[in-house]
């Protein structure tokens, strides 16, 4: 190992172990004296390095750390409450909804959808039912007939949406009209549907409401006239 | 829904317990020879601290990829110099020259040697920081020359070539006014 070499190494990592060093120091007093100067000049320079941390930054450093950690959790906890809020707005929306529909629900829609139901049970009878005995239901929601509006097939107590109404089929102009009388009860609204071939339509008298289903448009608002002028209903 | 909510709280938070005790026992560990190194890269206290304290933050939030504790060092080492590095994106701070602070001894000192290691420490200071940075890890960590390559990124003779240098410009400028004490003396 040469001089230079030697003084390199010796430089660049005093506290070296490697032997080759080690070894050249052993024999030459002058690199020993020279190893022995780096030695002593890098333990005060370690010594020189070590500054005084601040005090009681290791106290600051956790401190800091609980409050980052504190702040997280109160976001997770924000996050947890907004998501309650917009559960709690959701539903709130779904009720207002709901009640909206179950407040505004349309006659004239659930008509057709009755008469869907129903399919053929209704609008395949062909009784004959007089007038009398027409009224004679018609008496329970204090309504009455008072001229004839042709043939009636079919006159029966049904489930008009949990309302006990009166279902007739009658003899329109072309074919056979659906009539319910649905008594005043739910806030129904009283309206025109088409849906499919079926149209419907609603009005309301004193005591009930009146809904007209056909798949004949004519025959619908025929029957409608008729009734308003042969249906009335006393207090 | 609420039956696994309610299970679920006692395992998180004695995971969080234990994040904390590695924590703790990282800072308390390691906290004085980060803020060494991070005092030694920028020669200010103040900032030196504030760096240290981003440091340990982000290594808060990592933690959990910290699989490895004997890793910690080096790992701590890196974030460090990461955020450093941060620092000089953010703005550049005037630094204060070292000789304008007084640096407090991790001992108490007479004040001949107190002197000698004010004289020491200027002149380490004033090392360009690709000496200063390498001589650091070597002097504040005890690291050998394959874990300052490791640490740095560099070839080990590069590194090898800048602690002789670095230790050689010392020497040179320790020698250079004891010349001129010698003569003022004589």
């Amino acid at each position: 190992m040469d001089d230079l070499e030697f003084r390199r190494a010796a430089l660049a990592d005093p506290s070296t172990l490697d032997k080759s060093l080690l070894d050249a120091a052993a024999n030459d007093p002058k690199k020993q004296e020279f190893l022995n100067d780096v030695r002593q000049l890098n333990s005060k320079m370690i010594r020189a390095s070590k500054v005084a941390a601040p005090e009681g930054m290791a106290h600051r450093l956790l401190l800091r750390q609980s409050m980052e950690n504190h702040r997280a959790s109160r976001k997770r906890s924000h996050i947890i409450q907004l998501a309650l809020a917009a559960s709690i707005a959701f539903v709130f929306g779904i009720s207002v909804t709901n009640w909206q529909y179950a407040d505004g629900v349309s006659l004239s829609e659930h008509g057709i959808a009755h008469v869907l139901h129903e399919g053929d049970y209704a609008l395949a009878a062909s009784e004959d039912i007089s007038m009398s005995q027409v009224n004679a239901k018609l008496a329970r929601f204090g309504g009455e007939m008072t001229a004839s509006t042709g043939r009636i097939y079919y006159a029966n107590f049904c489930d008009f949406d949990k309302i006990k109404s009166l279902h007739l089929v009658m003899q329109g102009e072309s074919g056979k009209v659906s009539v319910f009388i649905v008594p005043h009860d739910k806030a129904y609204v009283t309206d025109n549907v088409v849906e499919g071939k079926w149209n419907s339509q609603s009005f309301d008298l004193s005591k009930a409401s009146l809904v007209v289903v056909s798949d004949i448009p004519s025959d619908v608002i025929k029957m409608k006239e008729k009734l308003a002028k042969s249906m009335q209903f006393s207090a | 829904m609420f039956s696994r909510k309610q299970s679920k709280p006692p395992s998180v938070s004695s995971d969080m317990a234990n994040k904390q005790k590695r924590y703790e026992a990282l800072v308390l560990g390691l906290h004085t020879d980060i803020f060494r190194y991070a005092y030694w890269l920028v020669k200010d206290k103040a900032i030196a601290e504030d760096i240290v304290q981003e440091t340990f933050l982000r290594a808060w939030k990592s933690l959990d990829s910290l699989n490895d504790e004997k890793a910690a060092k080096s790992w701590l080492i890196t974030i460090l110099r990461r955020e450093n590095a941060r620092r000089f994106e953010r703005k550049q701070f005037d630094l204060v020259d070292i000789d304008d602070v007084s640096v407090a001894d991790d001992e108490q000192l007479s004040n001949e040697v107190e002197i000698e290691h004010r004289e020491l420490r200027a002149i380490m200071a004033s090392l360009s920081e690709e000496y200063r940075e390498p001589l650091m890890l070597q002097i504040v960590f005890g690291y050998t020359g394959d874990e300052i390559a490791d640490q740095l990124n560099l070839n080990k003779n590069t590194v090898m070539t800048r602690l002789f240098r670095a230790r050689n410009q010392v020497k040179e400028a320790l020698d250079k006014a004891n010349d001129v004490r010698g003569r003022k003396n004589g």
